[in-house]
């Protein structure tokens, strides 16, 4: 199953340019254009401005996308962003209901983020053996339990001085500031993992961990650095989410966690480990937001928005290995 | 090398498709321009937002608005978002403006986040109204409410009044603990409880959540059950919560007796004055009604007639309304009292909605 599939990084020397357009990214590309003109052909309203306008709460999704594309390549998962991302929405309202200035506003919304990314990180570093889905998923309980006692009991916390999230929403021209760090975090996020040691080291827990470590790779280290900078992104994430909804409830980032996932398995990034490039998932990150938007505009039923993305999701799963599986055939076949 | 030649490939391939956007973006705006004036240049486009997909309280609505809008000869739009949140209404709402609609009729899931998107809503010239569960006054023309929230308060006190005998442990089965309408009807009966010492024996021991999800809606009564033995009556102000609790109460044969507002087809087996059922009587407006008077208002908003502000008027088929101030800022449009099923009605009703 492993390496065939067309996904893995490994292969890149020796590439021909039929190979990298046959390879999921290339793919995806296309799969990325045809989306484009799919939704230009359906909806008259797809335009460029439009589509803009409706990005920026899609786009908080991909902030948490990025990192955990590092986790799943390292063979792991962190369910438990969502609620970060209310918790610190939560803290970021409050600080600023307290009258500080925006700068700790933010400054607030993303130490919270962090401190939750770090206890996390710390008792998957300290705690070796325990799986990391069972421990995202008691502090995903536990940070929206946080929230949602801070929130009280209306379940809700709305701002008194919109002034400096009204701000960060604002747009230069049709783009959304959020859309220019988003670009800039991911340039950042793509080029660690594909050009440094500790982007090659992260394949290299992925791939085996027990090997990394004997190679000499400060693997919890490692770890806990990527939890927390998890963290830190789903701070930023809650920060922006405010910005759209001008409060926060107990369901802010509700389903973020599986949304991030989605995109970066969809940009075949293997949960397993070991596989997968960021390009793939970002490029997917913005298929499944174009597609999302296209969809809405001509009012699909929202559901059916959501079955056709699981459908595709899927799918994207089961093509390498289906694929593969016909090359196998192939092989054997002309052996004989 | 290759990887670099790669991610040149992949950042022109998505400027030009960014550019293609672009030139064929003022193409589409120009067709659709086109096409609109010629087939549909008066012809309003009316936008309906509900809380979640499943409720069949909030389809009523929605059939009821979509009966009138067309019946006048306006495009309808129904949008039921993907989950019971108000970023999913947001979403939706960002949808329906680059669809240029003229009016948005919303039944907010939160009352202050659909503000921003709201207010670019009214920004592009799109009249903002709200109905069933209202958004803040900022972020609308006028809210369509089903009845005055003190009236709802008194009415539900009331019933528990009478059904519990005047004295003795009741709680309160919600739905979200952030939904607008069932906080400031809860937030009214308490209000009411204190106001008269006639209710200074009933006890109030807990406001649960059920989220408006029938599983979790049961879970929660059940929970109530056990925990308050002395426990003589649940209210619960919303129809998933109140089909949830009495089909619990009825199955096991508690002696615990339940009222609120009920959807009179789901809760029909449910409704009677002795031990064998759950619910002796319970409350509702017509959804529909509410829909249809939701429609009315878009409809005067969008041409004009009236523009939100307290004091105006206008005629919904043959009832004249007036606009009346909401008391948080904002004006209000009230349907009327809620009107009470009991076993008496509750047959001819049961088909009905």
């Amino acid at each position: 199953m492993a390496g065939k599939s067309g996904r893995t990084i490994s292969n890149v020397p020796e590439k021909s340019w039929r190979k990298t357009l046959l390879s999921w990214e290339g793919i995806l590309v296309i799969v990325f254009i045809a989306v484009c003109i799919f939704c230009m052909t359906i909806s008259p309203y797809f335009t460029v401005a439009n589509v803009f306008r409706e990005m920026p709460k899609y786009l908080t999704e991909i902030f948490l996308m990025l990192p955990m594309a590092y986790i799943l390549i390292l063979g792991e998962i962190d369910i438990s962003v969502g609620s970060t991302v209310c918790l610190a929405a939560t803290m970021a309202c409050m600080a600023s209901n307290a009258q500080t200035p925006f700068v700790v506003t933010i400054i607030v919304s993303l130490l919270v983020g962090t401190l939750c990314g770090l206890v996390n990180g710390l008792i998957l570093t300290n705690f070796t053996e325990l799986p990391p889905m069972i421990v995202t998923l008691s502090t995903q309980i536990i940070y929206r339990g946080i929230a949602e006692i801070a929130l009280g009991s209306g379940g809700s916390v709305v701002l008194s001085d919109t002034a400096g999230f009204k701000a960060i929403g604002q747009k230069l021209g049709i783009i959304p500031y959020i859309f220019f760090l988003v670009v800039i975090l991911a340039v950042i996020f793509t080029v660690i993992l594909a050009k440094t040691t500790f982007g090659r080291s992260v394949y290299a827990i992925g791939s085996n961990r027990l090997a990394a470590y004997y190679a000499g790779i400060p693997v919890q280290k490692y770890r806990l650095i990527i939890y927390t900078i998890t963290g830190l992104m789903a701070g930023l994430a809650g920060l922006f989410m405010v910005s759209v909804t001008y409060g926060a409830n107990t369901t802010t980032g509700d389903g973020f966690e599986m949304d991030a996932i989605a995109m970066a398995v969809f940009g075949g990034i293997s949960s397993t480990g070991g596989k997968g490039s960021l390009i793939g998932g970002i490029i997917s990150g913005f298929v499944i937001i174009f597609l999302r938007i296209g969809l809405g505009q001509i009012n699909m039923n929202s559901q059916l928005i959501l079955l056709i993305i699981g459908v595709l999701l899927i799918l994207a799963v089961m093509l390498p290995n289906i694929m593969s599986r016909i090359q196998a055939k192939r092989k054997t076949a002309s052996v004989k | 090398m290759k990887k670099k030649m790669l991610s040149v490939l992949l950042c022109s391939v998505m400027a030009a498709s960014l550019l293609a956007g672009c030139g064929s973006s003022s193409s589409s705006e120009d067709s659709t321009s086109d096409g609109s004036s010629s087939s549909s240049s008066d012809t309003y486009t009316m936008a309906f937002v509900s809380k979640s997909a499943g409720n069949p309280y909030n389809e009523k609505e929605a059939e009821g608005f979509q009966e009138i809008v067309e019946a006048e000869g306006y495009e309808c739009i129904i949008q039921h978002p993907e989950e019971a949140t108000a970023e999913a209404q947001i979403t939706v709402i960002n949808s329906l403006i680059s669809q240029g609609v003229d009016s948005i009729t919303v039944a907010a899931n939160d009352e202050n986040a659909l503000q921003s998107v709201l207010e670019e809503a009214m920004a592009a010239g799109i009249q903002v109204s709200c109905m069933d569960s209202k958004t803040n006054a900022d972020s609308r023309a006028v809210f369509v409410n089903q009845a005055g929230i003190t009236e709802i308060g008194q009415t539900l006190m009331d019933a528990v009044y009478d059904i519990t005998g005047g004295s003795g442990q009741f709680a309160i089965l919600s739905a979200t603990s952030q939904a607008t309408n069932q906080n400031a009807w809860i937030e009214a009966m308490q209000e009411v409880m204190d106001s008269d010492s006639k209710y200074a024996d009933l006890e109030l021991v807990e406001i649960a959540y059920g989220d408006d999800e029938s599983q979790k809606s049961t879970d929660q009564t059940q929970a109530l059950l056990s925990k308050y033995p002395d426990l003589k009556l649940i209210c619960a102000p919303t129809t998933v919560g109140i089909n949830a609790a009495a089909k619990v109460l009825q199955d096991e044969g508690s002696s615990v007796k339940l009222t609120g507002l009920g959807l009179p087809s789901e809760m029909a087996e449910y409704i009677g004055d002795d031990d064998e059922h759950s619910c002796p009587y319970m409350f509702l407006w017509n959804p529909e009604e509410l829909g249809e008077l939701a429609a009315y208002t878009a409809i005067a908003l969008v041409n004009g007639d009236i523009t939100g502000a307290e004091g105006e008027t206008f005629t919904a088929g043959d009832t004249e309304y007036t606009i009346t101030d909401a008391g948080d800022g904002g004006t209000e449009i009230i349907l009327g009292p809620p009107f009470e099923f009991n076993e008496d009605n509750i047959d001819e009703w049961k088909d009905v909605y």
